[in-house]
């Protein structure tokens, strides 16, 4: 070992606070180190010399105030014992530390929702193109009228004589099918052809499309 | 004892803690350096320990026991200035037959005794348990609450310090000593 080592060492030796092992080592340093051994000697002189003035020097409470203390004390009551824990076993420490978990659980799932961004709602153009649609079918309004069941709708109805087209919407659950989530309408004029294609979303939000 | 007190005896209390009455007084000066705040300590230190005695675990020391609560309130008060009066009453107790090459005077072994005012209040903490109340280096890290490690750090720092300030200002006596 070198003195530097050593040196750290040695207030500990002085007061027997080094463990055996190292004691050893640092005491087979001092044999031949007498700067070492020096140090570890003034050391012990200056424990000797506070420690014999701490002996010798102590405080007393006079005695009329100690008996006041002792009847101001004893003019109390001990209190009641601590309150047993929720769970026996579990310190208070593990109380804190489950309580700094949760905290920082929850810290962390606050800031995850306040970093990740919400999903926008699909425009009712993605719900469109995303929906299978019926093909529509064009019947005569006599047709139309004598159609059996829902599932034969929607469907474009024309007049026997001239004149605008009436359009019929369905309606109503098919029974066996899903709910319809979207409604749909398509106005054709037949003198110019255009086409006015209307959908519905079940809040009724509309979209009109014109070719 | 504790027992006695706890069953209702409140006259029990008194011999239970009489042996400390010295200890914690003297103790909770050399903290302080303040008699007044070493009587409030003192005084707070024994209230404490009569309300909380049913909470003492009866396997550890009472010694011990007192010393961390007064440690405790020494820590929770505001430190006042450093009481030169007692100190000096302090270093005038000491046994008339004084040995061989110690410190003559009232005046050197105020001196000395002041010494301890140049540590940390962490390494004063661990010098007085450890070298002048002779705890362990284990309980005097049980009644401050501190690791065996951060004992020996600040108990190596302190005696370095005393080492120092004793050879600059009484240097005969360490050269007397060896």
């Amino acid at each position: 070992m070198n003195c530097s080592r050593v040196r750290r060492s040695l207030p500990l030796l002085a007061g027997k606070d080094l463990p055996a092992g190292k004691a050893r080592r640092v005491e087979k340093h001092l044999e031949k180190c007498p700067d070492c051994r020096k140090k570890v000697e003034e050391i012990r002189a200056a424990l000797a010399e506070v420690r014999a003035i701490a002996d010798r020097s102590t405080l007393d409470w006079p005695e009329a105030e100690w008996r006041h203390l002792m009847a101001r004390v004893k003019s109390g009551s001990p209190k009641p014992g601590r309150r047993p824990l929720l769970l026996p076993g579990l310190t208070r420490k593990s109380w804190a530390y489950a309580g700094a978990f949760i905290l920082v659980l929850a810290a962390a799932i606050l800031i995850l929702k306040i970093v990740r961004p919400q999903p926008t709602p699909a425009t009712l153009a993605e719900i469109t193109v995303s929906t299978p649609t019926q093909p529509a079918r064009a019947l005569s309004m006599k047709q139309a009228l004598l159609a059996p069941s829902p599932q034969d709708r929607p469907f474009t109805v024309f007049e026997d004589r001239k004149g605008p087209a009436r359009v019929m919407l369905a309606a109503g659950p098919v029974p066996g099918k899903p709910a319809q989530e979207m409604m749909s309408m398509t106005l054709v004029s037949q003198k110019t052809g255009l086409q006015v294609h209307w959908t519905w979303n079940r809040n009724f939000e509309w979209e009109e499309k014109k070719k | 004892m504790v027992e006695l007190v706890l069953s209702g005896r409140t006259e029990a209390f008194e011999p239970l803690v009489t042996p400390y009455r010295k200890l914690l007084l003297t103790l909770a000066y050399r903290l302080s350096r303040n008699m007044e705040e070493a009587k409030e300590i003192s005084q707070e230190t024994l209230l404490r320990a009569f309300r909380y005695l049913r909470s003492f675990d009866r396997k550890r020391s009472f010694k011990n026991w007192l010393l961390q609560i007064e440690m405790n309130v020494w820590r929770s008060l505001p430190t006042e200035a450093p009481d030169e009066t007692a100190l000096r009453q302090m270093a005038s107790n000491s046994a008339p037959e004084e040995p061989e090459g110690s410190l003559d005077g009232k005046e050197a072994r105020e001196k000395l005794l002041s010494c301890l005012d140049e540590l940390s209040p962490r390494e004063r903490e661990v010098f007085l348990l450890r070298d002048i109340e002779g705890r362990s280096v284990k309980e005097t890290a049980q009644v401050l609450r501190l690791s065996g490690i951060a004992v020996r750090v600040h108990l190596s720092k302190a005696r370095e310090k005393l080492r120092e300030l004793i050879k600059d200002r009484f240097p005969e006596l360490l050269e007397g000593r060896r």
